[in-house]
């Protein structure tokens, strides 16, 4: 037996997928995170994993991660101590960026914090010129000097941005090899390496991010690492990176920057697969866990790609899925703010010591906390019945807070509800009304351990009709990391106009991507037969600074190669902007190819329709706080894992399984599809 | 923006709040999606990199539905062109796919000359719903003096650029031949065509979902929302008449001019009273509604800032100032350097509401759009060049945090070119740009640090800087001390400017230093970590440090 291993790590829980490639069962399995090292919680739940399934560790045939790491060190600013080394006149470049203020009319709003301060920016004398030509040599015993000065300062990190360090690289070349010399310590990154592309303010600022979370990253991923080896697992380890695709841990250590959206990429990978397969392609993902929510939205099935984006306030150049993140989750504390007014967030309680009810030691109550009192969330046990908790804790933090305000506690808890669902709801108008789409055409898709008891509240809130509930909410993350293709990207920044003259440039360049590419299919032990492999250009006319994706199309590059790019650029350029500008040169900027291996995939068998009656997955009846009655209602408790296709459940109605728990609103009624997915829908 | 609109706006509307949101926020998605595409087919500098242009929806009326988030400025002379477009040209005799184009101060509605406006009726169902329009700012007309409007650059009143969807050639060619770098000013043109076409097809869009009337409903409430709440936040400040004065200059000038303000806010409306000299033979000159634009962004900022951007806020407000005054010039005037002048009028209102909002309010930032423009011939092929560019500077200090260091300030934002990109273009080359040590105005919260940027010329070329606070420094607010005062050095064996222009030889180098601004707040009351972490960071001198914080 091979077993294909997904483990998404997130602030509060650890969840593992495994899939038998060979008879294409599925299991779950979920841990309590361990903030201070993840890696153990990881390693935790691959052994429990593979015992629960009853399969030797050894027998682990591919391992796949997501990770919030990264994504949470810059949020908490939480990196190491970084300096930059630049060219002499520069250093201020990182605080000025491209001198605009970060709010058009709030007079009050800052930038975010400068991630080097300006005593760790150094200058050395240096200069190149846009040609390539040196006007400069490098000061080699100037960088020296600076060396030892951030040394001596005590960083762990050191950037090195050089202006045209992407146009000719020896400058930084050299640079690289002195930081070796001198400060081998250190995590050290170079920006023709990083993001070899022009305007250098937005490479420096994605090369200082590298640095900031290099040390970070590379500890975490050897300590992971040397665990698994520990604990038997001989493949090498792969980790989703901010475009949703896959790469090898060795190539994330050198890369960090482009892992600040692996975890919630690998959600919208999954959350895509899930839709297609119940069929509904217009989704809004909602991914609510115990620290942080994520919300995407994808049309036609597909997510938006940003070659670059700005991500908690540091523009990043690198491929990632347009994705929105705020910082509250099922963890999130409650609490009365200066201005008398009931918050939430974005101080969390996490995994430890978790929730109020959790019962180790913490006293101010969180969201979780505020759904056990009104019974939405089973008061004596969660993850299943593996998990006590303390509800009459809960309760007492409720009170002490409904006292702080002068209300009821039952409407407190149902309070803290309503003020998360409208944190939400803006969340959700950023990626669809503020993108001019409509979320009352969108499904949406709700997971990770919280979304599904939040997402019909929400789904009210923005009259969205129809809720998609995956049959593993709680680890859908993982999930996604067996559902995906491995993927990676390609590319080569060579200008030339279109001509004839170009062609052997524009060989020269894709046979060298082919080249990467096949060489990563081997590492990756990819069958020929499941190579696949697309090219594009970045084209533009000269004179612009933006470039339009052009496909090329397989084949020999030659004489027609010439017209099928034009002729491709053309009509792009006039869909995107309706004119074409005949006559004018056009130029080639950068060469693309991604390339896919297509592995076995975790599949879903659809199952029978049964027909509507759902009463034999009842387990319980339990009395649970609603709001529309201001009271306590009997409602039925279903046990999703006895659910069957066709079966039909009208609200108000709770249904409990392992990793996650749907509120079923009055109003409502959910039905089992095919492949065991809740449709919730407006009655 | 005016009375007669006033009564469209005040329908009521029978749509629900969702709807109104949703579509509200549909027209700025609109406007933000056209400045992309603007942004992204353009081939000057000043618009690809530096974002000088922007967009925006307006009603019929010439009401503003939505302006795009990007330069406060550009807001004035799009509020005067359709009145100018519908003043020329009967509705009932356009089509669709007919395009006006317009610039002019007096005759067009516009600011200034080089920002070329292209508007385009938006037809569903047979008649005209709303307006598309943009501006773009054309880097050109350079290197022609500033007497009076005809040196400044060519007068385009709105005309036909587009018949029915067909390029009027012969006017083009009109303009272009008027042009020094005429390739890009037709793909700029070209650009700004692919920008409103964009927002004429998500407007139809728009409408075919929900229906015009639901559209056109939604439209209105969303500013009579703005008024509802300009008026809330202007009646929750303190009624009273407030004044401020200070003084103005700028290269173009010898010696200062001497500019006030007086506001009296009464129950939730608000009226602003400006005093200047009369006009003067300089393109510091602001037409009405460059000051209207002014006065709209600062009482919005410092009302609430997250009021939407139409006409709706405008209706609480009351602008006079003498006509003929520099504040609100007429024909002749030359316009094109205003936007200092702008800035120097956001200070007055904020030096004005210290004594009724001190919170809100932040110090004197620096005072201008520093702008500086080369113009030569490309030694590779002898066609002209025109670069210009704006450099920001210090912001305000405020009453809890310290101002912002090296940001465009108030009625601009454009972002600076990077070298990498500046010096591909033209033969110039950047030697240093940073912060300046020292110019952040001292006090409890310091003021924000201006820019200092060294270029040096590898041709011939013109040179012209424009900009302000090159005497008088930014004043600070309740104890804080003024900022850094901005510069210009000349070295290599420049011959000295004149005015703010002259010539530069390769090899010779221009410095430009930027203003910083005014502090908040008497300096010895200043955290003392902070004083100490502007020390080790270089902000600050150890001098400034002892003399000014007590450290």
């Amino acid at each position: 037996m091979a077993w294909r291993v997904g483990v998404d790590s997130g602030g509060t829980f650890t969840d593992v997928c495994l899939f038998d490639e060979d008879s294409g069962r599925v299991e779950v399995w979920k841990v309590a995170s361990t903030p201070d090292d993840p890696s153990r919680g990881i390693t935790q739940s691959v052994a429990e994993g593979a015992e629960h399934v009853g399969a030797s560790v050894g027998a682990i045939s591919y391992f796949g991660h997501g990770t919030t790491v990264a994504t949470n060190a810059l949020i908490q600013h939480r990196g190491v101590k970084t300096g930059l080394i630049t060219t002499e006149g520069f250093r201020d470049l990182l605080e000025i960026g491209r001198q605009k203020r970060p709010d058009l009319y709030d007079l009050q709003a800052d930038k975010p914090p400068v991630l080097v301060s300006r005593d760790l920016r150094l200058e050395v004398p240096e200069r190149m010129r846009h040609d390539g030509t040196i006007e400069t040599p490098l000061h080699k015993v100037a960088f020296w000097a600076a060396v030892r000065e951030l040394r001596d300062a005590g960083v762990q990190a050191v950037a090195v941005c050089f202006l045209y360090g992407f146009i000719r690289t020896e400058h930084e070349e050299t640079a690289r090899r002195i930081l070796a010399e001198e400060f081998p310590e250190a995590f050290a990154c170079v920006s023709h390496q990083v993001a070899p592309e022009f305007r250098e303010f937005e490479r420096m600022s994605t090369t200082v991010v590298n640095a900031y979370l290099g040390p970070v990253m590379q500890a975490y991923i050897r300590r992971l690492g040397d665990r698994l080896a520990e604990l038997g697992v001989s493949v090498t380890p792969h980790m989703t990176q901010s475009n949703g695709g896959v790469i090898g841990f060795e190539q994330a250590t050198r890369l960090p920057v482009r892992t600040v959206l692996s975890g919630p990429s690998t959600g919208v990978v999954g959350a895509q697969e899930v839709g297609r397969l119940a069929g509904f392609s217009d989704l809004i993902t909602f991914d609510m866990g115990g620290t942080s929510t994520d919300v995407a939205l994808l049309q036609d099935g597909q997510c938006r790609l940003a070659s670059e984006a700005v991500v908690h306030g540091y523009p990043i150049k690198a491929p990632m899925l347009d994705i929105h993140t705020v910082g509250a989750g099922g963890g999130s504390i409650a609490f009365v703010d200066s201005g008398g007014l009931l918050k939430v967030g974005p101080r969390s309680a996490g995994a430890a010591p978790g929730p109020v009810c959790y019962a180790h030691g913490h006293a101010e109550p969180t969201v979780t906390d505020a759904n056990v009192v009104l019974q939405t969330l089973n008061p004596t046990h969660l993850l299943g019945g593996r998990m006590a908790i303390r509800q009459d804790l809960a309760r007492a933090a409720i009170e002490q807070l409904a006292a702080s305000l002068s209300m009821d506690a039952m409407a407190t808890a149902q309070g803290i509800i309503s003020v998360v669902t409208a944190n939400m709801a803006r969340a959700i108008r950023v990626v669809s009304v503020q993108r001019g789409h409509d979320p009352r055409d969108y499904t949406l898709v709700a997971f990770g351990g919280a979304g599904p008891l939040h997402a019909a509240r929400l789904a009210k809130e923005l009259e969205i009709r129809r809720i998609l509930v995956p049959r593993n909410p709680g680890i859908l993350c993982a999930m996604g990391l067996l559902l995906t293709d491995l993927r990676a990207d390609f590319a080569a920044t060579r200008l030339h106009t279109l001509s004839t003259e170009a062609l052997p440039d524009v060989a020269d360049a894709f046979s060298t991507l082919r080249a990467q590419a096949e060489a990563w299919f081997g590492a990756e032990g990819i069958a020929p037969a499941a190579r696949r492999t697309t090219r594009t250009v970045d084209m533009r006319y000269a004179g612009q600074n933006y470039e339009l994706p052009v496909p090329l199309p397989e084949g020999e590059i030659g004489p027609a190669t010439v017209d099928a790019l034009a002729e491709g650029f053309a009509a792009a350029h006039q869909r995107m902007y309706g004119f074409v500008a005949d006559g004018d040169p056009v130029q080639l900027v950068t060469f693309r190819i991604e390339a896919a291996g297509v592995v076995p995939k975790a599949s879903f068998q659809a199952h029978p329709d049964v027909g509507p009656d759902a009463s034999g997955a009842i387990a319980a009846r339990r009395d649970v706080w609603l709001p529309e009655v201001a009271g306590f209602v009997s409602c039925p408790v279903y046990d999703r894992d006895k659910l069957q296709s066709g079966n039909r459940i009208a609200g108000p109605a709770i249904i409990e399984q392992m990793d996650a728990t749907t509120v079923v609103l009055p109003d409502m009624v959910a039905r089992v599809e095919p492949y065991l997915n809740l449709i919730l829908e407006v009655a | 923006m005016n009375d007669a609109a006033g009564a469209q706006g005040a329908r009521i509307a029978g749509v629900d709040p969702i709807t109104v949101e949703v579509i509200g926020s549909a027209l700025s998605s609109i406007t933000e999606e056209m400045g992309e595409a603007l942004i992204r087919a353009s081939y000057s500098t000043n618009i690809k990199e530096r974002r000088d242009c922007s967009t925006a929806l307006f009603d019929i009326h010439g009401n503003t539905l939505c302006q795009a988030e990007h330069i406060p400025m550009h807001l004035g002379s799009f509020i005067g062109l359709i009145p100018h477009i519908l003043k020329r040209h009967p509705m009932e005799q356009m089509r669709p796919g007919d395009v006006f184009c317009g610039n002019d101060a007096y005759e067009g509605g516009g600011t200034h000359l080089p920002d070329i406006v292209l508007a385009e009726p938006i037809f569903v169902d047979g008649s005209i719903i709303a307006w598309a329009v943009n501006l773009a700012h054309h880097a050109d007309f350079a290197d022609r003096g500033h007497a009076h409007i005809y040196q400044e650059g060519l007068r385009i009143p709105p005309i036909r650029l587009y018949r029915a969807g067909e390029l009027q050639r012969d006017v083009q060619e009109l303009i272009l031949l008027n042009c020094q770098v005429p390739r890009e000013r037709l793909s700029d043109l070209r650009a700004q065509m692919a920008a409103n076409r964009l927002g004429v097809q998500r407007m139809q869009a728009l409408c075919a979902k929900y229906g015009r009337e639901i559209v056109l409903d939604a439209s209105a409430a969303l500013q009579d929302y703005a008024e509802r709440k300009m008026r809330a936040g202007i009646a929750a400040m303190p009624d009273g008449t407030y004044c401020f004065a200070d003084v103005y200059d700028c290269p173009e000038i010898d010696g200062e001019l001497a500019v006030s303000c007086e506001i009296t806010i009464r129950g939730d409306e608000m009226h602003l009273h400006f005093d200047a000299p009369r006009q003067v033979r300089a393109g510091l000159n602001m037409t009405y509604t460059a000051l209207l634009s002014t006065v709209y962004y600062t009482v919005k900022t410092l009302v609430d800032p997250t009021v939407l951007p139409n006409a709706g806020l405008a209706r609480p407000l009351h602008v006079t100032a003498p006509e003929g005054s520099a504040v609100n010039c007429v024909h002749p005037a030359a316009v094109n350097g205003r936007l200092s002048l702008c800035q120097r009028v956001v200070d007055l209102i904020h030096g004005a509401l210290a004594a009724a909002v001190p919170e809100r309010v932040i110090a004197a930032c620096n005072g201008a759009c520093f702008s500086i423009t080369f113009a030569g011939h490309q030694p590779r092929d002898n066609a002209i060049w025109v670069y210009l560019e704006t450099i920001g500077g210090g912001s305000g200090a405020r009453a809890t945090k310290d101002g912002l260091d090296g940001v465009h300030v108030h009625m601009t934002n454009t972002s600076n070119l990077p070298v990498e990109a500046l010096e591909i273009e033209y033969p110039l080359t950047l030697l240093r740009y940073e912060l300046v040590d020292g110019s952040g105005g001292p006090g409890k919260q310091r003021g924000g640090m201006g820019l200092r940027r060294i270029y040096r010329a590898e041709a011939d070329c013109r040179v012209r800087v424009d900009g302000s606070r090159l005497l008088s420094p930014p004043w600070g607010l309740f104890g804080g001390l003024p900022g850094g005062k901005s510069s210009v050095v000349l070295n290599g064996g420049a011959v000295p400017f004149d005015h703010g222009s002259g010539a530069l030889r390769p090899g010779e180098i221009i410095e430009v230093v930027t203003g910083g601004s005014g502090g908040y707040g008497p300096p010895e009351q200043r955290d003392r970590n902070a004083v100490g972490s502007d020390l080790a960071e270089g902000r600050l001198d150890a001098t400034t440090a002892r003399g000014a914080y007590g450290f």
